[in-house]
């Protein structure tokens, strides 16, 4: 057992034994009109509140109404002990007895989520706090009940002297309380016109009830501040009792409408989701169902372990927007969505998790939806990379033929030009344009293989990646070993990008990791082949630098495969791409 | 010999080339099929062989290089090759470095060095590509017993792998014979790798090495 839960049993004791108390003080009071009334009254009251009161709070342990109600419920009790002949008691329920109302109006605004929810409802509830306690007591030292119209009342033990001032403090608070009454029954009817059908229908009992006290407590505020008749001050004030009295069933009719809520909004909600809208459709329902039309969807998508919206667009969820709460729905035990929902549905998680277990068929539907969303988008950006990319590549051709073996020929024919010009008079100079000229010439022949090869190494497409691959192992600058090579053909597609794989990774780790040596292995296992290029160097290698690296993720992504650097710095690099292969 | 490139340029160059450095070219063509007809007939000392070739400009000179190793021992074959790739220049040599040759095409316009591989090969011995040896031997291996090599000793290597004899290894390096030789079985020993008499058996033996 909880403390919690040991300390709302010791309360519910201890409002029953308190409540046999209070029937005592009741029944007993001499300066007490209307015992019999009072006496139910009191008693309905405080065990009205404090049952529903502790029941609230073991359903909702993180929601303010249950401890709220219970404090009502108390201090219901405690109002009672006015009608006391002792002069202690009478003086403790004269003084805590208004309290109830500051209970109340806190209660009324914070219902349904136990939340004060802005700045006038907070200023609400702490004047009504101030008007209740500090008002009250200061009031009361200057009251001598006897002289204030109360012959029977006991005497006040408090009492400074009798004065003006109680009069002047007395008809300041009721004004202050007038006016806070008046704003309360305001902000609860802006409140239930505010709220959805189905919440308006669960709320509707408690704000109807609730402004019913606070306006019969505001009329019998001004008809005593009036002093217009006793009589009717008496009557209101039982209407009043009667009213409060009957507060705790209109909560548990609230509470049972929300629960007939729940399973309303998802069987309309259920309903909705077969009718098959288009999207949007399902974020709607789900809006509706949980009556909070700022509601939004976030899909979750494993293989880029991010969420998404409906379009495939990346969505951040953690942290949620300011004011929103994201609830993870999961399925078969796989977390598909998330629903990002107003902050105030904090105490309604259970409905949203029931919501969105109602809808997970559907969200998991349009999760796949947005998944491939968000792969078109993916494959569309990078189909313009590779077009890009292609036409990039020709430039750095044309520009590398242009400034190398062009400029060598063009060299190259100017010499032979002077060479030709000189044979007879200087064969000795003749001999050395002619050096300088076959010079030229195998440079450039050697650029034009380099520039070949790049375009398209023949031997990958006559003999295979084992030999390609060793072909690029020689010549790189870095050792480089060759751990593994598949023995068989693969298609030539994924010959292609595994060779260009390797290439640009050592190329890398010849340019940056200042690296002793490079590891190549080319794996086939499992349908697919796994190219993974490491080195000892620097490591520290960022994946966004550089073309060369997102040229690659694309070719490899274009054949369904994917791209991985791992760079620590300190700790060398590791490239390594899987590309489906039958 | 022979010379077969499907450019008539390169055919007719090489030929003069060769022709001026004193051999006899005895015939040309320009495919595969011209090829082997004319080997067949003349049966030429050495045949050398343009890589690509039609039909499919792939591989062709390299298959008919080792149909006529297989068919006509007698023929050396030297393929002159517009790629730098071992794989190729290994298969070439198959298990049988005698008579054979692999080339860089750019070789060819160092004049006394080509005339020089081309009478090795005429001559039954081998010539492999300088920058051929030196990529396979830039390669890493796990325990890569080359590490052991002085830089001299893998000069060394290199030199016999191209398949040049201890004379022209001494020559290249400017040492002694006898300096070479030392190197050498120093060589076979840290490779652990059978000793070899003869210049093309060496280069089988050492290209199996640094092939694998």
């Amino acid at each position: 057992m909880t403390n919690l839960r040991r300390a709302q049993i010791g309360l519910a004791v201890l409002a029953f034994v308190i409540g046999i108390g209070v029937l005592l003080v009741v029944i007993n009071g001499e300066h007490n009109t209307h015992r019999g009334a009072y006496a139910a009254l009191s008693l309905g009251i405080g065990w009205g509140f404090i049952g529903t009161g502790l029941y609230v709070w073991r359903r909702r342990p993180g929601n303010n109404i249950g401890p709220l109600m219970t404090a009502v419920g108390f201090s219901g009790f405690l109002k009672a002990l006015a009608f006391s002949n002792s002069s202690v008691v009478f003086t403790i329920g004269s003084l805590g007895g208004v309290l109830i109302y500051a209970f109340l109006v806190h209660l009324l605004l914070s219902f349904p989520s136990g939340q004060l929810k802005g700045p006038l409802d907070r200023l609400l509830v702490v004047v009504t706090y101030v008007n209740t306690t500090v008002v009250q007591l200061a009031a009361f030292v200057f009251t001598d009940p006897a002289k204030a119209g109360c012959a029977h009342c006991p005497a006040n033990p408090l009492l400074i002297n009798h004065s003006k001032a109680a009069v002047v403090i007395n008809a300041a608070q009721m004004d202050i309380a007038i006016a806070l009454l008046g704003a309360v029954v305001a902000v609860l009817y802006r409140r239930w016109r505010g709220s959805t059908p189905s919440q308006g229908r669960a709320y509707a009992p408690v704000l109807a009830v609730g402004s019913l006290t606070f306006m019969l407590l505001m009329t019998e505020l001004i008809v005593e501040q009036a002093n217009l008749s006793s009589t009717l001050a008496d009557g209101l004030t039982l209407a009043l009792f009667g009213s409060i009295a009957c507060l705790p069933f209109a909560f548990l009719v609230g509470l049972l409408r929300s629960r007939f809520g729940h399973a309303e909004a998802i069987s309309s909600l259920v309903g909705r989701l077969g009718g098959g809208e288009g999207r949007g459709a399902l974020r709607n329902a789900l809006a509706e169902a949980l009556g909070d039309p700022t509601l939004q969807l976030a899909y979750w998508v494993p293989d880029r372990d991010a969420y998404v919206d409906a379009e495939g667009r990346p969505r951040r969820v953690d942290p949620a927007p300011k004011g929103k709460i994201a609830t993870t729905i999961d399925h078969d035990g796989r977390r598909i969505a998330a629903i990002v929902h107003d902050a105030d549905l904090a105490g309604e998680r259970d409905l949203v998790q029931a919501v969105g277990a109602a809808a997970a068929l559907t969200l998991e539907n349009e999760r796949l939806d947005a998944e491939l969303r968000a792969h078109i988008d993916e494959l569309r950006a990078s189909r313009a990379r590779i077009v890009t990319a292609g036409y990039a590549e020709r430039r750095r051709l044309e520009r590398d033929l242009h400034d190398g073996a062009q400029q060598r020929l063009m060299a190259l024919g100017i010499n032979l030009r002077l060479a030709r010009d000189r044979i007879e008079r200087d064969p000795r100079q003749t001999a050395e344009l002619l050096d300088a000229s076959l010079q030229e010439l195998s440079e450039a022949t050697g650029e034009l293989r380099e520039l070949g090869r790049g375009i398209h190494p023949a031997v990958l497409s006559d003999r295979g990646l084992d030999a390609a691959l060793k072909g690029l192992a020689g010549r790189a600058p870095v050792p480089v070993e060759l751990v593994q090579t598949p023995d068989d053909r693969l298609p030539s597609s994924v010959e292609s990008a595994v060779y260009f794989v390797v290439a640009e990774a050592l190329t890398n780790v010849a340019r940056y990791a200042q690296a002793q040596t490079a590891k190549v292995s080319v794996v086939r296992r499992n349908g697919q082949v796994e190219v993974q290029v490491s080195d000892d160097g620097v490591g520290g290698a960022d994946p966004e630098q550089g073309s060369g690296l997102r040229g690659l993720s694309d070719r490899v992504s274009a054949l369904d495969g994917r791209l991985d650097l791992t760079s620590v710095a300190g700790e060398g690099t590791i490239v390594r791409a899987r590309i489906p292969c039958g | 010999m022979i010379v077969a490139d499907d450019s008539v340029l390169l055919r007719e160059g090489v030929t003069r080339l060769l022709e001026e450095a004193g051999f006899e070219v005895i015939g040309q063509a320009g495919d595969r099929e011209e090829l082997m007809r004319k080997t067949r007939a003349h049966k030429p000392d050495i045949a050398i062989i343009d890589i690509r070739m039609p039909p499919t400009h792939t591989d062709e000179g390299l298959q008919a290089a080792r149909e006529i190793r297989q068919q006509m021992p007698g023929t050396g074959v030297l393929v002159l090759s517009a790629y730098l790739e071992e794989e190729y220049a290994l298969e070439l040599l198959g298990d049988d470095a005698a008579g054979v040759g692999y080339l860089l095409k750019d070789r060819v316009s160092d004049g006394a060095r080509f005339a020089e591989a081309v009478r090795r090969v005429a001559e039954g011995g081998s010539a492999l590509d300088p920058e051929v040896v030196s990529q396979m031997l830039g390669r890493r291996r796990a325990d890569d017993p080359l590490e052991e090599l002085t830089p001299r000793e893998r000069e060394v290597l290199g030199l016999m792998a191209e398949g040049r004899s201890n004379r022209a290894i001494a020559d290249a390096l400017v040492i002694s014979e006898r300096a070479v030789e030392k190197h050498v079985t120093s060589i076979f020993a840290k490779l652990k790798l059978p000793p070899a008499a003869e210049d093309h058996r060496r280069v089988l033996a050492v290209l199996a090495f640094v092939g694998a």
